[in-house]
Parts: structure tokens; C-alpha cells; sequence
């Protein structure tokens, strides 16, 4: 029903991570795929080897041409379809940005990944033009701490009119433990934010109500 | 009567619509996988001629690659044709 696309031109802001703790967070709720465009199948293998929670269908996807494919079967079987990218400019991140319903641009906030993910948003932009449809684009801070460095980012962000989520992520060991451990702790910090931005999520139709109502009333 | 196409209708694109805009879009992306184990190599195989046309005739009936011909025949035969030989990847200009 809803496709998310989880993209930066840059390796390591948090691409795999954000997908896991959404697909764990939603599980239980919606009909969660989440397709794994990034070669290195980080998303497959904690799929396979750690992930604990309801079912999810996870299916690694590096060719462009057969994700595009897969994200079209996809989004109408399942109520959320997250596709996660590899970190850097590839055709299979550009198909599934192009095919994707909204794209969450994950960052951190040194000005390399500041840099990057302004630019992917302006390929979204492009791509979205040359769609001839919106396309939905926030970037996502990620592993923020409290400090000058994270507030110059954001302002950085501002200044560029990249839009971007109000949610943030800190930077909890909570989250690369989930990487190994397979779950989410169910309350705490980790568990606040990802509900925030679910909620986020949700404000902005990126994720369906009627999906999650119509999944809990059958 | 003119169709005149809405201008953003927020339908997602097909797929072939979506690589094609891609492609359009962000021409010079590489792969998401540059190296593959399943390396491609070479085949050669002396014909008959009568054999040659017969293929290169049924190719062009097609409109397949005569590589498409003989790997489809293959694989239709039961043989594990790997999926990247099945497709017309031959290189084709712009414009």
C-alpha cells in the first residue's frame, strides 16, 4: 500500500538501522516487506540470523531491474514495503526512489553526510519531475547528541530548505545492539523515538492509518 | 476529443515507467552490484550454415538475440540458464 525508499548517496548514516526499528516497531501491526537493495544484505542477514519479532517477509534485491519489479508486487500485497539502499549512487537506489510513495533520507551531521543527503533529495526532486509526481522527501537526523555540531547540521539543513523530519534519532547503543539482538527494546529512549517517528510517519500519511486500523479490526 | 493527461497523478509508476525514468534521470549510476560470482564467459561453437540461418532466422522472427534463442531453447530443455543470459542486454545508442 505504502512504499518507503530509505536512501543517502553516502555509506553509514544509518540506512539498515532506521529500516530494522521501523520493520520491528510495525510488524506487529501492518504486512511489513521490506526489500533489501544494498548488495552487502546486512537487512537479509539480520532478517535471517537475528530478528526475533512478528513476521516480516524480507527479500535481497541488488538489480534494478527485477526491484523494480518486486517493489510493484509488493506494494499491493503488503500494507508497508520499506526498501533499504546501498550507500552510494546506484541505480537500484535511484528505481526504488523512483517507485517509492515517500523516501526518508537518513543523516548524520557531519557536512560530508549533510552534503549527501542534500543531494539525494535533490535527485528525488528530479526524479519526481521527471515522474510527473510527488514524491515525499525528509531528511532523517541520525545519531544526533546534544551538542553545537548536531544544532549546525540542522541549521545547515534549514539554510539548504531541505526538508526534514522533526523527529531525530539519538545516538543510543540501544540501536546497534538491536543489529545483533534482533528486537527493540519495548520502552526507553530507542522505543520513544521510533514511536515518534512512526507517529511522524503517520502525521504525514507516509505510513497508512487505514492500513494499521484495517490490519488490527481483522 | 483532446486527452489531455493529469499532470500529477500520484500514481506510483509501473515498473518498466519507473526504470525508464531512473535511466532518464541518473544516467551515469552505476549497478548496486558491481561484481557478480556467476562471471560471465565465453562460448564458441562451429555451425553448419544451414544451422546459423536457421537461428539467426528465428531470432530475427522473434526479435531476440541469438543468444536469447539458443539459451531460451536450453533452458526451456531443463538446463539452468542463468537469468542474465534469457535477457537482451546487447548496447544500444541513444537517441
Amino acid at each position: 500500500m505504502s512504499v518507503i525508499t530509505i536512501a543517502s548517496s553516502k555509506g553509514g548514516p544509518g540506512k539498515t538501522t532506521v529500516c530494522q526499528a521501523l520493520a520491528t516497531s510495525l510488524a506487529g501491526e501492518l504486512r511489513v516487506v521490506a526489500l533489501d537493495a544494498d548488495p552487502t544484505q546486512a537487512l537479509s542477514r539480520w532478517a535471517a540470523n537475528a530478528y526475533e519479532g512478528p513476521p516480516i517477509e524480507v527479500l535481497a534485491e541488488p538489480d534494478e531491474t527485477r526491484l523494480a519489479h518486486l517493489i510493484a508486487a509488493k506494494a499491493d500485497a503488503a500494507d508497508l514495503v520499506l526498501v533499504d539502499t546501498a550507500g552510494f549512487g546506484n541505480r537500484a537506489a535511484t528505481v526504488a526512489m523512483t517507485s517509492a510513495d515517500a523516501v526518508l533520507v537518513p543523516s548524520l551531521s557531519g557536512e560530508a553526510d549533510v552534503t549527501e543527503a542534500e543531494k539525494t533529495i535533490r535527485l528525488v526532486a528530479a526524479l519526481a519531475q521527471a515522474a510527473r509526481r510527488e514524491i515525499p522527501a525528509r531528511v532523517l537526523l541520525n545519531r544526533v547528541r546534544r551538542t553545537t555540531l548536531a544544532r549546525h547540521a540542522a541549521a545547515e539543513l534549514e539554510a539548504a530548505g531541505l526538508p526534514r523530519m522533526t523527529v531525530t534519532l539519538s545516538d543510543l547503543v540501544a540501536y546497534g545492539e538491536m543489529t545483533y539482538s534482533g528486537r527493540l527494546a519495548a520502552s526507553g529512549q530507542p522505543a520513544a523515538e521510533i514511536a515518534a517517528l512512526i507517529a511522524e510517519l503517520r502525521e504525514l500519511g507516509w505510513v497508512s492509518v487505514h492500513a494499521l486500523q484495517q490490519h488490527v479490526a481483522s | 476529443m483532446k486527452t489531455l493527461k493529469q499532470r500529477s497523478a500520484n500514481s506510483r509508476p509501473s515498473p518498466e515507467a519507473a526504470l525508464s525514468i531512473a535511466t532518464t534521470a541518473a544516467p551515469n549510476l552505476p549497478p548496486a552490484q558491481l561484481g557478480s560470482r556467476d562471471r560471465p564467459t565465453t562460448l564458441n561453437i562451429r555451425l553448419r550454415s544451414s544451422t546459423f540461418a536457421a537461428i539467426t532466422g528465428r531470432a530475427r522472427e522473434r526479435g531476440m538475440t541469438i543468444k536469447q534463442v539458443l539459451c531460451q531453447a536450453l533452458a526451456d530443455a531443463g538446463v539452468a540458464v542463468a537469468e542474465a543470459d534469457l535477457e537482451d542486454r546487447t548496447p544500444r545508442r541513444r537517441g
